[in-house]
């Protein structure tokens, strides 16, 4: 995710979908939510069921034959690691919103491939919880887009896309058809009124396409925002990093339609005390097997649902506390880098690279070091930038939530 | 709004407390408001159906303020709501058939 000031840590989780005209009251909450370590948003990962096969999908190489992501745990299909029933999903929505969470995030997989969808919505409908959806948008179908729109809670849908083209999509999708029925499944749920927001993944394989899905969804008057990172997949394989954009793939995309989405000039970095994102502060993430991450992409486990109720796991995990403890210092990488205010800090790219929360992924650092030069470039003053210690109290505020739509 | 008239929020609407604000999302409107802690507290009495002049009475327990006050406070405040569309009476009295 590229965020529009790069002074402001951020993985994604907190963005809300179609509440942009309220960004700064929603930034106002994420802040409190932050500060007073209430799990304020929460993705909810319902199902890993997918009717695509994404090539970079994270959560495992859905190429694999079935038996063999059993074996490994892959698909939580191990006896040991079933995925939540409906009956747990509904309980802990309940546990999720005593605890403060307010805006739930239901993913998969593919969402919509949960058989009891609309039973998760009646009961965050029924608990006064804001639901969002993170769909490929292919089974919004008419009937399903009519009964989703009649949810008073449902604030949008956020749904992928890969290309422009069909070729382009569905290449990566590895489906026949599925940029149509994307498409279809988008203007179905615009037509029943449902708030909806593109998410670009930019890969090797479609980033010549960049310009163009850019220019399709301001054609047709869709907000959306371009996400430049692949990581390796929760499974511990790593093949979904084949479908990372090269180095100058991304030096033409900085230089070219992206460069507006970078923040011109120089800019300090953030101060040290802001460093973090609001994982494990604001937001969270559960697996379909019920394990409690610090974000959906970080899938670092401080327990699961099953074992213990998600306020105890929310209050004392050590993992949690480990992550709220985290000073700049910790991230032996990041803080002496220059290119700390330009970075994403993406904590999930860092751990499925690394195995390590603090660590860093060369493809992050690249990343940073690339829109730093920019900046620079673009710089009336083409001095260098302060060091990263000087960061002045003057500082933006830290305020998660930022939106990364241009 | 008259005394006899009950209304209740919108049994529906996303909120969260926060410390003493409450912020309300309303999905339909794509609009967020937050209420201060007299807005929170009536936002919590109209959990079931009320009266101005229930909700004038139980602040009335609640706060010391003159009761002439409090209902001006409160019908005000029950209008602004009422224009954001965040309680109804109407739903309440169907409900009630």
């Amino acid at each position: 995710m590229i965020p529009r000031d790069a002074s402001q840590a951020r993985c994604g989780d907190d963005e809300v979908v179609g509440l942009d005209s309220a960004a700064a009251l929603i930034r106002t909450a994420q802040t409190w939510a932050h500060d007073n370590l209430v799990p304020f948003n929460v993705s909810l990962e319902t199902t890993l069921e997918c009717n695509i096969r994404c090539i970079h999908c994270y959560n495992f190489d859905r190429d694999e034959p079935r038996a063999r992501r059993a074996a490994c745990g892959a698909d939580g299909a191990t006896p040991e690691a079933p995925r939540l029933s409906t009956d747990e999903l509904l309980r802990l929505i309940g546990e999720l919103r005593d605890a403060g969470c307010m805006f739930l995030s239901l993913t998969g997989g593919e969402v919509l491939t949960h058989p009891d969808l609309f039973a998760l919505l009646e009961r965050a409908r029924d608990l006064n919880m804001a639901v969002q959806l993170l769909t490929n948008g292919t089974l919004l179908r008419p009937g399903v887009a009519g009964r989703l729109a009649r949810f008073p809670n449902l604030l949008g849908a956020s749904v992928s896309l890969y290309g422009a083209t069909a070729a382009a999509h569905d290449g990566i999708t590895q489906v026949t058809g599925s940029f149509q029925r994307t498409w279809d499944g988008v203007e179905r749920l615009r037509a029943a009124g449902v708030a909806v927001r593109l998410k670009f993944i930019v890969m090797r394989q479609n980033a010549h396409e960049t310009e163009a899905m850019m220019a399709m969804a301001t054609a047709r008057d869709f907000p959306y925002s371009v996400d430049l990172t692949i990581t390796a997949r929760h499974d511990g394989t790593n093949g979904s990093l084949q479908a990372r954009i090269e180095r100058p793939q991304l030096e033409s995309l900085y230089r070219g339609p992206l460069r507006p989405l970078l923040p011109p000039g120089r800019r300090p970095p953030p101060p040290a005390a802001t460093f973090n994102c609001n994982c494990a502060r604001g937001n969270c993430a559960i697996s379909a097997t019920g394990e409690v991450y610090p974000c959906i992409s970080v899938p670092w486990s401080a327990g699961n649902v099953r074992d213990q109720p998600f306020a105890e796991i929310w209050r004392s995990s050590p993992v949690f506390q480990r992550i709220r403890g985290l000073t700049l210092d910790d991230f032996p990488k990041c803080a002496p880098c220059p290119h700390r205010g330009h970075c994403t800090h993406d904590r999930g790219a860092a751990f499925n690279a690394t195995g390590d929360y603090t660590g860093a992924d060369p493809f992050v650092c690249e990343t940073a070091a690339l829109a730093h030069q920019l900046a620079q470039e673009s710089s009336p003053d083409s001095s260098p930038d302060s060091s990263p210690d000087s960061s002045p109290d003057s500082s933006p505020a830290r305020a998660p939530g930022t939106p990364a739509t241009p | 709004m008259t005394d006899q008239r009950a209304v209740r929020r919108i049994g529906s609407l996303p909120f969260q407390k926060m410390n003493e604000e409450t912020l309300v999302v309303d999905p339909k409107t794509r609009e967020v408001h937050l209420l201060n802690a007299t807005a929170s507290r009536v936002w919590e009495l109209l959990a079931r159906p009320q009266t101005v002049a229930e909700l004038v009475g139980e602040l009335g327990r609640e706060f010391e303020a003159p009761e002439d006050t409090l209902r001006a406070d409160v019908t005000a405040l029950l209008g602004d709501l009422a224009s954001k569309g965040l309680i109804d009476a109407t739903d309440w009295q169907r409900d009630e058939r």
